[in-house]
């Protein structure tokens, strides 16, 4: 793809196709990108809308699944990226319109008024301080999230966290909870969370992803859990779930596309002696290689009834 | 029952206690004990007390008590009866024949001879202390699990409940930590630390506040010790912690419990309802000047959770990962305050050990390793359940005499102990002690109590693959060593099992194994290859054998078995053919059938439902 700016419209006409390309956007893939065509002897236009490139990145303090240091990893290749010959920032301008075909674009950027000479500013900081209306850096305006989502999720949610105090420690419970209510994690009550008890979204999300109670998909009407501990695994467990996989069509994680059950391993329940064990919904049972097939039919048609709890148990 | 007043100060409680005591010495009627808990549970207890308590009601007996209590421990034959003051066991129970035994035993006194447990030989044993399963069992901790129903708090106070933590309050706390040193109690957790040293570094330790966790995370695979104590007697656990943080000087205290036991988190959690409500929690205790609040965190899933350290992130509201030691948490701990943190085993230790004196205690176990220990015996033996014996007993007699031998007539091959962190221990060691140092000598570890018996139908390169892939699946992913030298050891590992020789591979499993050990960042890392090693001490034939025979001796890894069927003893049922998933089973009724080893996934359903053996696999 050929990049033009808006100044230079007059290569228009010319149809030979250009060694140089542009790249939208400079989160982590952009400067990559932008980086192995410099490499490769490409001119590079890297546009971004912000004032400074790097996207999200930069606020997230692990990368997945590795959980290296993302700034680690990130801050490399900003400082590859603006001392490259070959590429050229472009930021604080937006992409306004896109003409031409393949190897021939006529691209027309909108620069924001920076007001500040990029080639000479060093980035100091000193301006900011000493600035009287500017005086405190401008950081964009957090959006309350509510307005996103609908009321009653909003009174689901608030409901959860008025049950435990409003600070990290509850984090984790307040996430049970919730995960309960909604049978996975939406990603507008991860936010709200983290704005609620005040904890970073990063921590939130790193969180929700590190324990197994947590899902992030929406889950189906019906769980199976296959145990895998070490006492139902030397009993056949890994064929059961062979079986079950077989049977439902779906891996560990997944839900069959009815919307009917979730497949999900777990590591052992403490009902060892009982092993192979498979937990349906709240009830355990003792599945011996073959003996799925019988038991989701029992389950589907109603048969299966849940074992009455002892009557001594309070709930 | 009238729900308990409030108490205000040590003499009441010791009348209360004296009156409860009393009242239970005075009952002179019989107790049919149904024991639940979650495994009792799944297997049908549930039925059972309900066919119990309409057997009672329909034969109008009056002294009669029933009692739904947790597991008594033998989990292989529940759903059970115990019947009190006799001990007379029915084990194995079909719900149907419980008013034959109300009618018989608990009226008449006769014992229903055809219900009992019974040896190979046929002959029946009415008394549950005289079963084999139990005969070497030294029930200090769970022995009084059939004594009450651990939903209630007057259950427990009858039983001398809440006895040892007024016998603190009457001791100075550096009293009560010398008493619990010189028992010689070893945490249950794992490691295995002194339990009084421990909590002496956190009563010296400066700080306003302190803290105390109860530690029931359980991640083990295999294990169910704490589940079972915390569902079965949570009171003694409670006291523990009572004892414990007036010792340490704690003011707030945390149970932590896996999520995947909600049976005994409610159970914990009506507990500290009952105490909370009678006054044993809270601003100034009985008059003591102690003030103490306890809290339960449900944990979310995640074994690494179980260390410390890990722990405490994740009650401060982060991903459980663990950190660097120093600071031990003694030093700086929950919030950087001084925090103790022992097993929920642990904690029931101390109740006992305050109840009895620590110079009965130490006379338990051996010299280095006192009191007892609470292991689940499961796998392929034939009794599995959760088993007390004391320190020292020597693998045989676990195996061979309380678990009965290895069910359906099977070889023993191996015992893991020690969950992932543990060792296979293989039959030329069968005699050996059972305690912290001999376990650990022999490449195991003594671990929170799992252990899991292997017969020859296991494969051991299979084993140490799974704790391989368990662990890389629970690794926090913290540090490199951990993180990226199991999934190079699942990757060697999974080699093996296809039976692919690429030279040098067991050469650089143990030099994967020994800078794990040495740069990990925390014991899982550091534990992580004992498995691989142990199998590796104690089988490397059978890792030769998949590497140079390419066979999987014990019929277990799929790339290297194929299944066939015998052209004699197939008589056409047809049933294989329709159980096969992938319809790899082709021939018409009445004569043999044939295995398409093309499309044959080798689930190995046709070998389990073929009623005449025909189906083999090499
Ligand atoms: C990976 C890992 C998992 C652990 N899991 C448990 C556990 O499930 N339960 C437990 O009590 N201790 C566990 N521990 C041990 C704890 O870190 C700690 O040593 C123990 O709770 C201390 O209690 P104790 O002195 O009573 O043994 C684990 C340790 C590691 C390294
Ligand atoms: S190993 Fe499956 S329940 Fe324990």
């Amino acid at each position: 793809m050929a990049a033009i700016s808006g100044e230079e419209a007059a290569v228009k006409k010319n149809t030979s196709k250009k060694g140089s390309v542009m790249v939208v956007g400079g989160g982590i893939s952009g400067i990559q990108s932008s980086l192995d065509l410099a490499d490769a002897g490409f001119k590079v236009y890297l546009v971004d809308e912000n004032q400074s490139i790097g996207g999200a990145m930069p606020q997230l303090d692990k990368t997945f699944p590795t959980n290296d240091c993302s700034m680690c990893i990130l801050a490399p290749k900003l400082v590859a990226t603006s001392r490259h010959p070959n590429i050229k920032l472009m930021t604080a301008s937006e992409v306004k319109g896109l003409q031409g075909e393949p190897g021939n674009f006529v691209v027309t950027v909108n620069r924001k008024a920076r007001s500040v000479d990029e080639e000479l500013c060093t980035a100091c900081g000193d301006c900011v301080e000493i600035c009287p209306v500017r005086f405190v850096p401008q950081l964009p305006e957090e959006k309350d999230v509510r307005t996103e989502m609908n009321d009653e999720d909003v009174k689901k949610v608030d409901e959860v966290i008025s049950n435990h105090p409003q600070d990290e420690s509850s984090l984790v419970p307040v996430l049970e909870d919730l995960n309960e209510v909604f049978n996975h994690l939406p990603e507008m009550v991860i936010r709200y969370v983290s704005q609620v008890l005040d904890v970073p979204l990063s921590q939130v999300y790193n969180v929700a992803t590190f324990f197994t109670a947590f899902t992030l998909t929406p889950r189906g009407e019906h769980t199976i859990k296959v145990c895998l501990g070490t006492a139902c695994h030397v009993r056949g467990a890994p064929r059961v779930l062979d079986e079950i996989k077989l049977s439902l069509g779906i891996e560990p994680g997944e839900t069959t596309k009815d919307g009917m059950f979730t497949l999900e391993t777990v590591n052992c329940l403490g009902t060892c002696a009982l092993g192979p064990v498979v937990v349906m919904d709240d009830e355990y049972h003792m599945v011996t290689p073959g003996k799925f097939g019988d038991l989701i039919e029992d389950f589907k048609s109603g048969i299966a009834k849940p074992i009455p709890k002892p009557e001594g148990v309070k709930k | 029952m009238s729900p308990l007043k409030k108490i205000s100060s040590v003499k009441e409680l010791e009348q209360l206690i004296d009156r409860l005591e009393k009242e239970k010495r005075g009952w002179k009627g019989k107790t049919i004990v149904v024991p639940g808990g979650t495994c009792g549970n799944a297997r049908g207890a549930g039925n059972i007390l309900k066919a119990v308590n309409e057997a009672v009601e329909k034969e109008g007996l009056k002294d009669v008590k029933v009692r739904a209590t947790g597991c008594i421990g033998y989990c292989s034959q529940e759903p059970m009866i115990l019947i009190l003051p006799e001990r007379v066991l029915y084990p194995d129970l079909d719900p149907a024949r419980v008013l034959e035994i109300v009618q018989k035993t608990v009226k008449k006194g006769k014992i229903v001879e055809e219900l009992l447990w019974k040896d190979p030989a046929g002959k029946t044993i009415s008394k549950m202390e005289e079963l084999p399963y139990y005969n070497k069992q030294k029930r200090m901790i769970t022995g009084n699990t059939e004594n009450l129903d651990p939903n209630s708090i007057s259950d427990y106070l009858a039983i001398g409940g809440y006895r040892a933590y007024m016998k603190a309050l009457n001791m100075t706390p550096e009293k009560v930590i010398e008493e619990v040193k010189s028992s010689g109690l070893r945490g249950r957790g794992g490691a295995g630390f002194s339990t009084g040293m421990k909590w002496e570094f956190a009563r010296k330790a400066e700080g306003d506040i302190k803290y105390i966790i109860c530690n029931g995370d359980e991640g083990d695979p295999g294990a169910f010790m704490d589940r079972n104590l915390l569902e079965g007697s949570p009171h003694s656990v409670l006291e523990g912690l009572l004892i414990g943080a007036y010792a340490i000087g704690a003011s707030k205290g945390y149970l932590y419990i896996r999520k995947e036991y909600p049976l005994a988190v409610r159970t914990i959690r009506n507990a500290l309802t009952q105490i909370r409500d009678i006054g044993l929690l809270g601003e100034n205790i009985l008059g003591s000047g102690m003030s103490f609040e306890l809290e339960v965190y449900e944990g979310a899933g995640a074994f690494v959770c179980g260390e410390e350290t890990a722990l405490m992130a994740s009650i401060e509201g982060r991903a459980g990962e663990p950190r660097p030691r120093p600071p031990f948490p003694a030093q700086s701990g929950l919030w950087e305050k001084p925090t103790n943190i022992n097993n929920v085993k642990s904690w029931a230790n101390v109740t006992l050990i305050m109840n009895k004196g620590a110079d009965w205690y130490s006379k338990v176990g051996t010299e280095t390793s006192t009191g007892t220990m609470l292991f689940s015996l499961v796998g392929k033996s034939n009794n599995s359940g959760l088993v007390e014996v004391p320190m020292g007993i020597t693998l045989k007699e676990m195996i061979f005499d309380i678990g009965g031998g290895i069910a359906n007539g099977n070889k023993f091959k191996a015992i893991q102990t020690g969950g992932p962190s543990g060792g296979c221990i293989p039959e030329s060691l069968l005699d050996l002690k059972i305690d912290y140092d001999s376990l650990t000598k022999a490449g195991a570890m003594m671990g929170s109590g799992g252990m899991i018996v292997m017969d020859d139908k296991t494969c051991m390169v299979d084993v140490a693959g799974y704790f391989v892939k368990f662990l890389m699946d629970e690794s926090c992913g913290k540090c490199a060593p951990c993180r990226e030298g199991l999934v190079q050891m699942d990757i060697i590992l999974e080699r093996i099992k296809r039976g692919e020789d690429r030279g040098g591979d067991i050469e650089l499993l143990e030099e994967l194994a020994s800078v794990m050990k040495d740069a990990s960042l925390c014991a899982l890392g550091q534990t992580a290859p004992n498995p691989i090693l142990t199998t590796l001490k104690y089988f490397k034939d059978e890792y030769e054998a998949h590497i140079i025979d390419k066979k999987c001796p014990a019929h277990v890894c799929k790339a290297l078995i194929t299944y066939s069927i015998d052209k004699k003893k197939c008589v056409g049922c047809t049933l294989c053919a329709t159980k096969c998933p992938v319809n790899a089973i082709s021939g018409t009724a009445k004569k043999p059938h044939t295995i398409d080893p093309e499309e044959c996934v080798k689930c190995g359903m046709c070998h389990d439902v073929c009623n005449f053996d025909a189906v083999e696999v090499v």
